[in-house]
């Protein structure tokens, strides 16, 4: 079986963002990147069912970007997956999900992958689509927002984060694509040896002038860093709804309870 | 020159901090007024695992080969959130480096891949004496001949890790009519050899979860294969491992600092006083930058001991300037960050009080600051005549 992940490396989140030059976007200067969080559940799902159907299965890990995406392609590759390819792409960022889903597309197609994984979505620009538009663009079956999953070789069996707590259970039909929610899995830490390893792995680069053919279909106006806030949320009520709040926010928000 | 980290090494960082984060700072409060060490021990398995406990270990003895400056790095992020653990990690690091420098094949195959799995929980260095502790060579711990083997006899004092310690590295008198230093040999003494007690434990001023006791030895049996390198020529091999130890202590040090000044200066940013926030006095400003200044040469200090040794060079006036410099660093930097948390600096509830109190032993251990100087001073005036 054919994997494919892709990956993007964003920004740590602890980190205070201020408007670029152009003010379409922040700035990229003293910030620390990392793999996208969401981006973490799909490696660590690939490479789990990597584990469980052993050499019969090959995983490539996949990121657009500078040179430093290299880092977040060795991270995956020490979490377990065989193979990376990075497509050089200085302005990556600025790029609208529509051509970054289409850079991907074209990469992956004719490849033959069965099943491709990504996140549900980035931690910084948050738009949601790049999963479900590659999968449109191969023409394959798509699942977003995955809490479980698990596969035989011909079927995905997906369970979907709904509204308001309710799951719901989806079947697939291989090749597919899956985009994956926090609570899905819980990330390994690679390991020390495996880190090492990783540098023997291939690592593939491609330009991404030989994949990008179309321009983008939306645009960013204008980039807002968020306002300083004074306080934070407050909530009201009796003791037990108070709880219930604070367990509802907690499982919504934070990775504190699943 | 370049004075980035590779991408493996910044993972390796990555790794260190994520899993601290995580694992460690959450209990490390609570580990500091508790006397139960079970999630102590419980994260330093994990960290085993994960490859922490040999870094600059060749694969084929388990180890990670990921270089000194991975394990400064890795050091670092560590002791940012628990000082006991890290303490833990480097001396582990330096025993597994130590068999791995002067051990014998089935030696080193033996013991350094039981540290590195994490098999044993700790190793331990046990060269301090009550009556030796900045001059080691003074020792009287004796080891004597006796038909294949050796029997060890006396006390050792101040022995991290030693209740949880699957593995020994000992050294001990073996030649008293020898000059001083010329009569000392390094022995492996695993737990629970007849004769090895593990004596009582220090009530101490900070890093608690990491145990520090006495170690006695009363007749204490070793099969002639316990001895590591050549007989009498122990004291050359600590002295040479301690230079590498010191890296790590150093890079310890780094790390409680820049968590203490991290704490107090986004405690600056948040607490007002006089109708404005704190960090807008000038003469906090110009604390703020002194400390960060100095933890700023402290890590290239460590960066350029932690480069010197991974190159093969000779490293050891670097390494004492590093530790020296790094270890008073993170010293002053815990003092300035409680004065700029003001009272609440010195009560339990904020984490500054414990970084100071984890600090203080930076200085003292794996040789005094006095001790340093005394090296650095020797290595530069030997250039002058
Ligand atoms: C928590 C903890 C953990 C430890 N872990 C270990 C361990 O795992 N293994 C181990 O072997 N040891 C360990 N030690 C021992 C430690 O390395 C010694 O305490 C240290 O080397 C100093 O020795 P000392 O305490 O005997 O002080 P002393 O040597 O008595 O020093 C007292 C003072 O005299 C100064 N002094 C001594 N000689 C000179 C000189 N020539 N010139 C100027 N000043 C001098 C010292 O700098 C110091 O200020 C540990 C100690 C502690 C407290």
């Amino acid at each position: 079986m054919k994997i494919l992940v892709c990956i993007k490396q964003v920004p740590d989140l602890e980190s205070r963002f201020k408007p670029n030059g152009s003010k379409l976007w922040y700035d990229e200067a003293d910030l620390a990147f990392r793999m996208n969080e969401y981006d973490e559940y799909a490696v660590e799902q690939a490479v789990r069912l990597r584990e469980q159907l052993g050499d019969a299965a090959d995983v490539t890990v996949l990121s657009i970007g500078p040179d430093r995406v290299g880092e977040a392609l060795k991270k995956a590759m020490a979490m377990g997956c065989d193979r990376a390819v990075h497509i050089a792409d200085p302005d990556a960022l600025l790029r609208d999900p529509w051509q970054i889903a289409s850079i991907i597309a074209s990469f992956a197609g004719g490849r033959g992958f069965d099943l491709i994984f990504t996140g549900m979505q980035s931690q910084d620009r948050g738009s949601a689509q790049v999963g479900v538009l590659v999968a449109e663009l191969l023409g394959i079956s798509c699942s977003t927002t995955l809490v479980g999953f698990a596969c035989d070789g011909e079927y995905v069996i997906a369970k979907r984060e709904l509204e308001g707590g309710i799951k719901g259970v989806v079947k697939l039909r291989l090749p597919a694509l899956v985009t994956c929610q926090l609570g899905l899995n819980v990330p390994r830490y690679p390991t020390l040896p495996n880190i090492m390893k990783a540098k023997r792995k291939e690592l593939l680069v491609i330009p991404v002038a030989e994949l990008l053919a179309t321009g983008p279909v939306a645009a960013t106006v204008s980039f807002h860093p968020p306002m300083r806030k004074g306080s934070g949320m407050v909530l009201e009520g009796d003791v037990s709804t108070l709880v219930e709040q604070v367990i509802g926010i907690l499982k919504e928000k934070t990775a504190v309870l699943r | 020159m370049d004075l980035d980290l590779t991408a493996e090494q910044k993972l390796i960082q990555e790794t260190a901090r994520d899993f601290a984060r995580a694992e460690l700072e959450p209990v490390a409060a609570q580990l500091d007024q508790g006397d139960d060490r079970t999630p102590f021990l419980a994260n330093l398995k994990k960290l085993a695992e994960l490859g922490f406990m040999g870094l600059n270990v060749k694969e084929c003895y388990g180890g990670s080969e990921a270089g000194v400056i991975a394990f400064s790095v890795a050091m670092t992020e560590i002791a940012r959130s628990c000082a006991s653990t890290a303490v833990t990690l480097s001396v582990n690091n330096m025993v597994c480096e130590v068999i791995q420098a002067v051990g014998s094949e089935e030696q080193k195959r033996a013991y350094i891949p039981r540290i590195c799995s994490g098999d044993y929980a700790a190793g331990s260095f046990a060269l301090t004496e009550s009556g030796a502790g900045s001059d080691p060579s003074g020792m009287t711990t004796q080891a004597v001949a006796d038909g294949d083997g050796f029997v060890l006899n006396g006390a050792k004092l101040f022995i991290t890790s030693a209740p949880y310690a699957g593995l020994f590295v000992v050294w001990a008198v073996t030649d008293r009519e020898a000059p001083k230093g010329k009569g000392i040999s390094c022995f492996l003494v695993e737990a629970g050899s007849p004769g090895l007690i593990i004596g009582r434990e220090e009530k101490k001023m900070g890093q608690h979860a990491s145990a520090t006791n006495e170690l006695l030895f009363d007749n204490c049996r070793v099969p002639a294969t316990a001895l590591m390198g050549r007989l009498n020529d122990g004291f050359r091999i600590a002295v040479g491992e301690l230079a590498g130890g010191r890296i790590g202590i150093g890079s310890l040090g780094l790390g409680i600092g820049l968590a203490a000044m991290e704490y107090a200066t986004r405690y600056a940013t948040q607490r007002s006083q006089f109708g404005q926030k704190i960090s807008g006095f000038q003469a906090l400003q110009w604390i703020i930058a002194d400390s960060f200044t100095e933890l700023e040469a402290a890590r290239l200090l460590l960066m350029n001991a932690a480069f010197k040794k991974e190159q093969g060079k000779p490293f050891g006036k670097e390494a004492s300037m590093a530790k020296l410099y790094a270890t008073e660093a993170a010293n002053r930097a815990c003092y300035a960050a409680t004065q700029l948390l003001g009272g609440y600096g010195y009560t339990r509830d904020f984490p500054v009080e414990r970084y100071t109190r984890d600090a203080r032993i930076c200085t003292i251990y794996e040789g005094t600051s006095e001790i340093q100087r005394l090296i650095i001073a020797r290595e530069i005036l030997r250039t002058f005549s």
